[in-house]
């Protein structure tokens, strides 16, 4: 789908719905009010003898944000995608930096998984939507605009693609190569074994699949600025190792890299739009497969931070190998701030639902940092406690760490403290447990039902 | 156990227990004894780990150049962290330390701590709410206890320099005593002993501090359309209650301040039953009720100057014939419909009529409801936080700066509107419950739609209503989480 900007014929305002004699005002004039309130994204398609008419409800001028504004490019691309039209105009009578956000709406809704999992195309996701054409005065300037914001587009989109592959696709390897695609990004792939990742390891170590902690750098700053450190859980399948997981659903752990794809994205986002910033993205990639080689509950593994680990449940593996890639980021890198994203618990989902991703930090200007930027990009966190009085959880009997509790209780809580144990108290850093928001369960604004690339946009805009 | 307050002793006899700083720093009269003895004291932190730190103990038996028969060394860490609830902590330490001794009296020796910002009464005083905080023990059902494993404390004798003011500077913090130990006794009490009508008795007994109370049975609850809360009552023999207690030490025609309390005095979950095990536990789901109740005893005992209402909502949640079933839409005095798809989420079924007679009846100030609402809560915050909802930044500001005050932390999670589909009915206004993730935010949401606007703020206190193991001041058991932090955040902001 291609999206143009160009003048309507006529300047916009005199073609605003205003006036009692347009066509919209007729067609509003002839609908059951509750047939069309005009709410936002309210969306309606009207087949007429002149072809299509759509209406869109806007709400209130005043509360159009550009939050609101991308919300109602994507139920115009949701409502309309296989409404039969081909090529649809867009004129609101906004700004051409408000149409660029409408625009940007529609291009992040504008997603689906590749037709290449399948021989033939399902009837019901072909799209019959070719063409947009957005209708603003100063079209040029909707266009620049809405370069910067298709770069980022473009990023969530890759990220989506990762996550949706399934886990004999997106093998460590195929992951690794994914991640060498990126244009204009240094990648360098580091050896656990050699490296002593251990922890990075011993997760990957009963699959077939070698793991590995990519590293990819984007230098878009002078080269003494230093570097901000993301850390993205990849974990491209997880079985839960020998404490397996019920075969119910396991299909969707298939997804467990979205912290991964997301520190993808928002590097390919950055180096996309030549941020003048220096950021390194370290993706720590492993299969979490059950086999003879595989590590055993009762495995107490020496990390890279040096903190000796007890692997209660194989299941916990995600704080195992952002334990390692957190501790090597502080090491190697000598980081301005950390910001690790994982699909980590299920505790979270219980505490935060599908609304939020859980924010773990001790420091309260990076938060209020990425809480703002959550707010503004409708990815949306909340913080939770991250404090000394929770370790008793994670207090092991035979080494200086476990990885889990048995007990039932705040899981996430106790995960996010364990991280802290391999960060340096003098580097901020936060932690995004992102588990209830990397795929989405039902259609949203923004990303129809499945991945949702959750953590490109936030962090692209908290970098910059 | 009885607390006083006297003056140092020149010649300590029996048991006593002295402060140590860290970095095995006496205080005065540490340093007294430790002169007179010619160094015993100094000699045996000497010969141990004790180093003074908070929380370390050290114990010597017939201490050589002493009259004492016992002597507690107790570490108070920093002189510049020693605040109030560091000193409520000492107080508890020392009755962990020797209500087993065989000691029924001892004294503890309070002097100035170098760094602190507290003084010696203010020490005393709040060492002494410790204690008394820390000394609750619920065994009346215990009838056959040998004497020795009984405690064997009776009497904690606080000496400091100024003792009478340490004395007046403990009365209103036993008072918040007496309403937590009230709180601790209900939620403690099994369901076949405290149920809707004996307490409402338990809150009419309130009436001699002061407290105005007033019972509604299920007749009245029925005229005034309360068809949520008396259908969770409605499969149980028991009745239904509803109980008003005002205390009004404000100026006549002020706002009160409203407390609301869900009061499930057994929770089977109905027909919804809940699996067996560690269904006793359910004898505490009034918990939120019970922290209302003991707190109208601390603010009329202390003679706070605020009009307050206290409104709980009894119920038991009993599987019968006559029972509601999963399904049934039921009427709540507010209009609103709704479908209870679970029976086991009945406490916001009873909230939701108490808190919309709430605000109709009094046109309150504002409207905080506590209870033991979700397990969701106990996996989001675990047991260390409250959850605090609230449509108001301020008084959730308030309400966090009193827990960190006391010790009852509250943790604020959000009520975005977001939430609010998943409690959309296909049937009534609302359903019951809104599946597992977020189980806590849209029972906060469920509750909302029944504040009408007025500024409020909700506690789902199920993971700190009852403790596992003991804390500084709390035994394990029913901890009454909610009466210190409300009673303190009534007496920062809303008292004249």
């Amino acid at each position: 789908m291609r999206i143009h900007f160009a003048t309507p014929p006529g300047p916009v305002s005199a073609r605003a719905l205003a006036a009692p004699s347009t066509e919209a005002e007729a067609w509003l004039a002839r609908l059951d009010q509750n047939s069309f309130k005009a709410e936002p994204e309210e969306v309606l398609p009207i087949l007429t003898d002149q072809g299509w008419r759509v209406l869109v409800g806007i709400g209130e001028r005043s509360a159009l944000d550009d939050s609101a504004l991308r919300r109602i490019g994507g139920s115009l691309f949701a409502e309309l995608a296989q409404a039969g039209i081909v090529h649809l105009a867009v004129g609101l009578d906004l700004s051409p930096e408000q149409t660029a956000q409408v625009a940007y709406g529609i291009f992040l809704r504008a997603w689906r998984t590749s037709p290449k999992y399948r021989k033939t195309p399902d009837e019901d996701e072909v799209w019959h939507l070719a063409e947009v054409t957005m209708l603003c005065d100063a079209p040029e300037r909707a266009r620049a605009c809405f370069a910067g914001l298709e770069a980022v587009g473009k990023a969530v989109h890759f990220a989506r693609d990762l996550v949706v592959a399934p886990g004999n696709v997106l093998t460590p390897p195929a992951f690794l190569e994914a991640l060498g695609t990126i244009p204009g990004i240094e990648i360098e792939v580091i050896d656990p074994k050699k490296a002593g990742l251990n922890l990075l390891q011993a997760v990957g170590q009963g699959s077939v699949f070698k793991p590995a902690l990519a590293v990819l750098r984007w230098q878009g700053a002078g080269k003494k600025d230093r570097p901000a450190v993301l850390v993205g859980k990849g974990i491209t399948f997880d079985t839960g190792g020998i404490d397996i997981k019920p075969a119910k659903y396991m299909e969707m752990m298939k997804g467990d890299m979205g912290g991964g794809a997301a520190v993808a994205g928002a590097l390919m986002a950055l180096a996309a739009r030549n941020a003048p910033v220096n950021v390194v993205g370290l993706v720590a990639i492993a299969e979490n497969a059950v086999s003879g080689r595989a590590s055993r509950p009762g495995d107490v593994v020496k990390s890279y931070g040096g903190l000796t680990v007890e692997i209660v449940d194989t299941d916990a593996e995600g704080r195992l190998v952002l334990a390692d890639a957190l501790a090597y980021a502080a090491k190697k890198f000598t980081p301005s701030k950390i910001i690790d994203l994982a699909t980590l618990t299920g505790a979270v989902e219980i505490a935060l639902g599908f609304e939020r991703a859980g924010l773990f930090t001790t420091d309260d200007a990076l938060a209020a940092q990425l809480f703002a930027a959550g707010e503004a990009e409708d990815e949306k966190l909340w913080r939770l406690p991250l404090t000394d009085l929770y370790d008793h959880a994670i207090k092991s009997d035979i080494a200086d760490l476990k990885n889990c509790s048995w007990e039932r209780g705040p899981d996430h809580i106790h995960a996010a403290r364990f991280l802290q144990h391999f960060v340096p108290d003098d580097i901020p850093w936060a932690h995004l447990d992102i588990a209830g928001l990397s795929e989405a369960a039902e259609d949203g604004p923004l990303a129809a039902e499945g991945p949702t690339g959750f953590g490109v946009r936030l962090l692209d805009r908290v970098l910059t | 156990m009885k607390i006083s307050f006297a003056k140092p002793a020149s010649a300590p006899e029996g048991a006593l227990v002295v402060t140590v700083l860290e970095g095995r720093q006496l205080g005065a009269t540490g340093q007294a004894l430790d002169a007179e003895s010619g160094g015993t004291l100094a000699r045996a932190m000497a010969k141990s780990r004790f180093e003074g730190k908070k929380d370390q103990t050290l114990l010597l038996h017939a201490p050589a150049g002493l009259k004492l028969d016992r002597l507690l060394l107790v570490g108070i860490g920093k002189g510049k962290s020693f605040d109030a609830k560091a000193a409520q902590a000492l107080g508890g330490l020392v009755v962990a330390q020797l209500q087993g001794s065989g000691d029924a009296d001892v004294t503890l020796a309070v002097d100035p701590v170098d760094g602190a910002a507290l003084s010696v009464a203010e020490i005393a005083a709040n060492a002494g709410f410790g204690a008394k905080l820390r000394s609750y023990r619920f065994d009346r059902y215990r009838t056959k206890e040998k004497a020795e494993e009984k405690p064997s404390l009776k009497k904690l004798v606080i000496t400091a320099a100024e003792h009478g003011d340490a004395k007046k500077a403990y009365q209103p913090l036993e008072a918040v005593a007496e309403g937590v130990f009230l709180t601790r006794d209900l939620a403690s009490e099994p369901a076949n002993i405290i149920y809707p009508e004996t307490l409402a008795e338990q809150c009419k007994a309130l009436a001699e501090t002061g407290v105005e109370v007033e019972v509604l049975g299920e007749k009245q609850m029925k005229k005034l359309g309360m068809g949520a809360l008396l259908g969770v009552g409605q499969g149980s023999e028991r009745e239904s209650q509803l109980v008003v207690m005002r205390w009004n030490g404000g100026s006549e025609g002020e706002a009160p301040l409203a407390f609301i309390g869900k009061g499930v005095t057994f929770d089977t979950g109905g027909i919804s039953i809940k699996p067996a095990a560690s269904m006793e536990d359910m004898k505490w789901d009034m918990g939120g009720s019970a922290v209302v109740i003991g707190l109208m005893k601390t603010l009329a005992l202390r003679k706070a100057r605020v009009n307050v209402v206290g409104v709980v909502g009894l119920v038991e949640n009993m599987p019968s014939g006559t029972a509601q079933r999963p399904g049934d839409v039921v009427t709540t005095m507010s209009g609103q419909t709704v479908e209870v798809i679970n029976t086991d989420a009945e406490g916001r079924l009873v909230l939701a009529d108490a808190l919309w007679y709430t605000q109709d009846r009094f046109k309150p100030h504002f409207m905080i409801d506590l209870a033991t609402l979700t397990g969701a809560i106990i996996i989001a915050l675990g047991d260390q936080y409250a959850g605090l909802f609230s449509n108001d930044d301020k008084l959730s500001d308030k309400l966090i700066a009193a827990g960190q005050a006391v010790g009852e932390g509250v943790w604020r999670l959000p009520i975005d509107d977001a939430y609010d589909k998943q409690i959309k009915s296909e049937i009534a206004d609302m359903m019951n419950v809104g599946g597992r993730e977020g189980g806590s935010i849209t029972a906060a949401m469920f509750l909302k739609r029944f504040v009408n606007g007025v500024k409020w703020a909700h506690l789902d206190i199920a993971g700190v209503t009852w403790s596992k193991k003991d804390g500084p001041v709390t035994p394990k058991g029913a901890t009454a989480f909610g009466v210190r932090l409300l009673d303190r955040l009534v007496a920062d902001n809303y008292e004249k």
